[in-house]
Formats: structure tokens, sequence, C-alpha cells
């Protein structure tokens, strides 16, 4: 890694009601690049995002974003902070009763005092940059699911972030939804120099956009790198999840009993 | 909906309310826009006040001239003593009237009326009635009422 | 037998727990002074969907409860022969009591859940952590202006309620059944006190008002992001609401109109 980090955790360990989640997970996402963090479902990577959004604390462990321990932050640095940071989460979560324009001027009429020509100005910029200038009157609800995360990404990306977060941006997508948004992160990448974390399961495309990629799984950071280093990865359970064996280290079975004391069958040939 | 239709309508709302609140104030409880108006004070000494109440009229000839302050136990005579205020525009009632406690209507509330008397000297504030007459004996009147309807 | 207790014991830790959030959760709510530019604009809007929307259900509830009032009140005092006296009891019935108690209810049914479903979808779509991740408190933006606008709908919305309800009354008072309009109107003034009965009516159905609200915003920010945890969160609000709004009720029908 060429670039200092933007994020950094150390030993983040984090448990919810009662499950661990975190077992003391350290990674690095470096300055203005694109890291993926891929892991099986289940494995907390949207949890992870949220912690580094100062949403969660961990039990224990250090989150560090732009120099800022996010978790010793107070209520108004966190939000300060925030401001720094868009996220576009998996549904969008468009305000329902606001239309694509004032979604994305929404943050611009929170966080500024500029006058409305210009915030008028600076929403049709970013709508035009996912493509979606000429929707600007409609509702939420007239959307599809791939327009719905575009119009969410123009809204993360209207106070101009240093960080940008995607949780699951390809998940239910069909292709050609699903290449939009790969061209969109990585032209938003390049333009603007933004510090971009995905988090996704979908394996070839995180892969191809991004510089640098780390796989969570039980709770550990079980192997990370540039996508080439990850293809010769020598644990077998990277392996399983990249090429997408159904069985292997990850076993198919969720842990049980015998399954013929289950059929009640003791003994019997099942 | 636009934004000003909105705050019109919940313009009219609020209004509505505290129209509402008005007729509350003037029609039903009777409140009159009259500021807070100067009143004396005058005792009486009762050998039952019933079921007089504090904030209860009083009145003359019919027509309401004050409020029953309080209602408290005079330990030495063992009467009740009625402390009312009186709108000091009614400064000339004579030395001599008496303070009645009667019933309005049939089941109503009890008021205290003052009958007037003769004198050519008027109550002064913190005077005491001379004659009072106590609160009528409804026994008799309920009998009267449970056995005749 | 242990584990029944063991049980009860969970539900009672379960209740102070959810008891002990509702208040840091009001008191997240209540702290800071909210930006009037901004946060005018939304209290107005809440208004609009809390207030005026719950009209139509009022405004009718509350003509048919004091036409019911009439005719029963008729029908009972004629028998002693003081059907002058309706005006009176309809007024101090309505004013005291069905007013701030019925339209709480009322509003626990038609605005509380609305509340409650708003606010559990918004946290199920994520829109209430878009908004924190945004820089933007939730508490203040969406919630606080939900829970005012109750605090200042309710009491509107009884006063409301209470004079159709005397008007309802006395349509079937007087023009239906004859009654003096003179002394239905004597008899009510001379007998409502305007600081002891309307004011305390209008105190009562503020602590409801803010009571509803409250048990409305916090069932629908509490709520499990889920279809099923929605609709238990607005089951939850109704029966709350209600149950709180009655108990209250008498508390402070002790402490207003009781002799301690």
């Amino acid at each position: 890694m060429d670039s200092s980090a933007y994020v950094s955790l150390k030993d983040v360990v984090f448990s919810r009601s009662g499950r661990r989640i975190f077992d003391g997970v350290s990674l690095e996402i470096p300055r203005g690049k694109i890291t993926a963090i891929m892991g099986p479902s289940g494995t907390g990577k949207t949890t992870l995002l949220r912690l580094i959004g100062g949403q969660l604390r961990p039990d224990s462990g250090s989150i560090e974003v732009d120099g800022h321990q996010v978790p010793a932050l107070r209520r108004k640095q966190l939000y300060a902070l925030r401001e720094k940071m868009g996220m576009l989460f998996q549904s969008g979560a468009l305000f329902t009763d606001l239309s694509v324009f004032e979604n994305v001027a929404f943050p611009l009429r929170v966080h500024t005092d500029l006058p409305e020509d210009m915030i008028r100005d600076i929403v049709l910029m970013k709508l035009e940059a996912v493509g979606l200038r000429g929707a600007r009157k409609l509702m939420p609800s007239e959307l599809s699911g791939g327009m719905t995360r575009r119009v969410a990404l123009a809204r993360s990306i209207a106070l101009d972030p240093e960080l940008i977060m995607y949780d699951e941006p390809f998940a239910g997508q069909d292709p050609i939804a699903m290449g939009v948004l790969v061209k969109l992160i990585r032209d938003l990448n390049r333009s603007m120099g933004l510090t971009s974390v995905l988090v996704s399961h979908d394996v070839p495309e995180s892969l191809s956009i991004c510089h640098y990629a780390c796989i969570i799984a039980d709770g550990k950071v079980i192997g990370a790198g540039t996508p080439d280093e990850l293809r010769d990865h020598p644990s077998r359970q990277v392996q399983q999840f990249l090429q997408g064996q159904p069985d292997g280290p990850v076993p198919f079975h969720y842990p049980a009993t015998d399954a013929a004391e289950d059929y009640g069958l003791m003994g019997g040939d099942s | 909906m636009a934004q000003r239709t909105t705050e019109i309508i919940v313009g009219l709302f609020m209004i509505a309310g505290l129209a509402a609140l008005l007729v509350l104030a003037l029609q039903v409880s009777g409140l009159s826009p009259k500021a807070a108006e100067s009143t004396y004070t005058l005792y009486a000494d009762f050998n039952d006040t019933g079921g007089l109440t504090p904030r209860g009229r009083v009145s003359m000839a019919g027509v309401t001239v004050g409020t029953i302050e309080s209602i408290a136990l005079n330990k030495n005579t063992f009467q009740a003593r009625v402390t009312m205020s009186i709108q000091s525009d009614i400064d000339t009632i004579p030395a001599d009237s008496s303070a009645v406690i009667r019933t309005s209507g049939l089941l109503g509330e009890q008021y205290i009326d003052i009958s007037i008397g003769g004198d050519m000297d008027s109550l002064q504030d913190g005077d005491t009635f001379y004659s009072t007459q106590s609160a009528m004996n409804l026994e008799r009147l309920i009998s009267n009422f449970a056995s005749g309807r | 037998m242990i584990a029944r207790i063991a049980s009860l014991g969970r539900m009672g830790l379960d209740i102070v727990s959810s008891l002990g959030r509702s208040g840091r959760f009001l008191a997240g709510v209540l702290a800071g002074v909210p930006n009037p530019a901004t946060g005018f604009p939304l209290l107005v809007k809440q208004l609009y969907a809390v207030g005026v929307l719950s009209l139509a259900i009022v405004v009718v509830s509350g003509l048919f409860i004091g036409m019911v009032l009439g005719l029963q009140g008729y029908t009972i005092l004629s028998d002693y022969g003081s059907e002058a006296a309706i005006g009176q009891m309809i007024a101090l019935t309505l004013v005291r009591e069905l007013g701030p108690v019925v339209t709480a209810l009322l509003f626990a049914g038609r605005a509380g859940s609305a509340l409650t479903a708003e606010i559990g979808l918004m946290k199920a779509t994520e829109q209430l952590s878009s908004m924190e991740m945004m820089g933007v408190d939730p508490l203040r933006r969406v919630i606080a202006p939900r829970l005012w606008a109750g605090f200042v709908a309710m009491p509107v919305l009884a006063v409301i309620f209470s004079v159709v309800g005397i008007w309802g009354g006395m349509l079937v008072g007087v023009d239906w059944l004859g009654v003096f309009e003179g002394s239905f109107w004597g008899n009510m003034q001379s007998s409502v006190d305007f600081v002891d009965d309307v004011m305390n009516g209008v105190i009562k159905s503020i602590v409801f008002g803010f009571v509803c609200a409250w048990i409305a915003v916090y069932q629908g920010y509490d709520c499990v992001p889920t279809s099923a945890g929605i609709s238990s969160a607005t089951t939850k609000t109704v029966v709350y609401s209600s149950l709180a709004v009655l108990g209250l009720d008498f508390v402070l029908t002790a402490v207003m109109f009781g002799n301690f």
C-alpha cells in the first residue's frame, strides 16, 4: 500500500445480544482507493460499516477514521465527522415523503446555508453524475431498484464526502443495473478521489473494481490483499468463498445432531 | 401538498382551537371578559351552612354581586364563619341587611342571598352581617319530593 | 417453578429496561434547542398530519357523544323534573372528563398508530440510519417535531371536541326535547368554572397529548424493524396509550377534583 490508511481498525471486538460478531478484526482502508470487504452472509459486514460510522460502539479495540478515534468522539464531533462520510444503504433508504430532487438536496439544506439556486445547481450536477437528472421530479416509490440506489448514491455524494461506504450495492440488481453501479463506483472514485469501502458478497464484481480486498468470516479477517493476491491465497476457506464451492471449510450443513437421530432412525440406513 | 397550503390549514386549525377555548370560556363557563374587579370582604356567621361551598355566588335580588371565599368553623361560637368578597361598586348594602342561604332550584347549588335592610349606614370592608338565616332543612323537602312525585 | 419465577424476573427486567430506554430516548429528543428556521416547517407538517387529519373523527365523535349525553341526561333528569340541569351535566362531563379522555383515545387510535407505523417503517427501510449517517440526528429531525405536534394538537382537539359535544347536547336537549334554552345555558354557566373545570380539562389533555405522542414515537423508534415488529409496535401504541390515558385520568382527577 503506497497511500496512508484513511480508516484503520485494530483488534475490534463486538458482540450483540450475546453473540460475538467480531473477534479481533484488524484492517486498514487506504486513502483514495476502493476497498472491498467480502464475506459470507451474516458475518456482520453491515455491522462493520456501522462501527466505522459510529452508529455502534465496539466492546474493545480502536476504530480510527481520518485520525479520529470514532468510539471516543462526542456526539457533536461524531456528527461533524459524519458530514465527511457518505453511506449507500442496501435499500437506498430514500426519504419516501420527498421527491428525488429533495432527497438529494436534503443534506445540503441541513448542513449548508447555500442559496436556493446554488442548491439546485449542485443537486442537478449530482443527479447528472448518476444519470438521473431527468428523474428529479419523481417520488421514490416510482423508481426501480437500480434507480433508487443511484439516487441514494447522488444523495450520499451531495456534500462531497471523503469516504463513501457502499452496503451491498449489487445485491438484487439485474446485470445492466449492476454494470451501471460498477461504472459509477469506479468513476466516482477516480474523479473525486473518494476513499471507497464496498461491502459485498458478489465476488466477481467486487474484485473487478477494488484495489484492495479483505475477506471476513467467523468474526475474523481470513484473507486480505489485492485481488490478484487473494486469487492465489493459500487458505482453503478463502478459495472456497471466492470460487463459491458449496462445501469445504465452511460446511454445507448447519451444525446439527446426527441426521439419523433426528429422523428417528436410530441405527437405520439413511 | 405545498408547504404554504399546509401552513394555512394548520393555522386555521389552531384558530379553531382558540375559538373553541373562547366558547368554553365565555359561553360555557360564563366568564365575563371584565378584568379582575376590586372587591371588599364581608363576614357572616351561620348556625348551619348546609351544602354551601367556596366559589359559590352571593346575590342580591337575584343579581350576583360577589363570591364566597371560604367557610370555616368559629371555634368560640361553634358557628360557621363565611368569608365573602363583594364587588366594590356595590358599597351601599344597609348595615342591618341579613345573609340568607338559599338553594337555586330544587337540586341546584346553594348560594347566599342578601336580603336588604333599611338602615341608612352601609356595611364596610371587614364588617359582619348582623343577622343570618341558615340553610333550610332539606329533610322534609326531600320526603315530600320522594313521595309526592 | 424456578423457570416461572425466572421468566417473571426477566419480564420485570424487560419492563424496567424498556422504561429506562424510553426515558433516555425522551431526554435525547428534548435535549438541544430546536432551530426555529428548520424546525417550524417540520412542526407545521406534523401538526397537519396528527392534528388536522384527526379533526374529522374528533368532531363526529364529539357530536354524537354530546347528543347521547343530551338524550340520556334528559331521560334521567326529567324523572326529577330538573331537566334544565342538562346543560350543566353535559358541559361538566365533557369539559372535565370525556373531552380530554375520549379525544386522547381517538388520538391514540388515529394518529398514534400512524406515527408508530411511519417511524417503524422509516427504521425498517434504514431511513433513520441513513439520516444519522448524513450527520442529521433523527431524534431531533424526525421524532421531536412529531412529539411536539402531539403535545400541541391534543388540547386543541380536546377543546374542539368539548365545544362540538356541548353543541350536540344542545341540539338534542333544546331543539329536540324542548328544554328552555335560557336555563340550559344559565345552569351551565353558573356551575362551570373556567379555571377549575375548563383549564383543568385543558391541562389533562396536554398531559395526555404528551404521553400519547411519547408512547407512539417511542414504540416506532424502538420497534423490531420487520413487518411483524411494526405491527406489534402499532398494537402496543394503541394499548399502552389507552391504558396510560385512563390511568392518568384517574390520578389527575383525584389531584384536581378530589378533596385530599
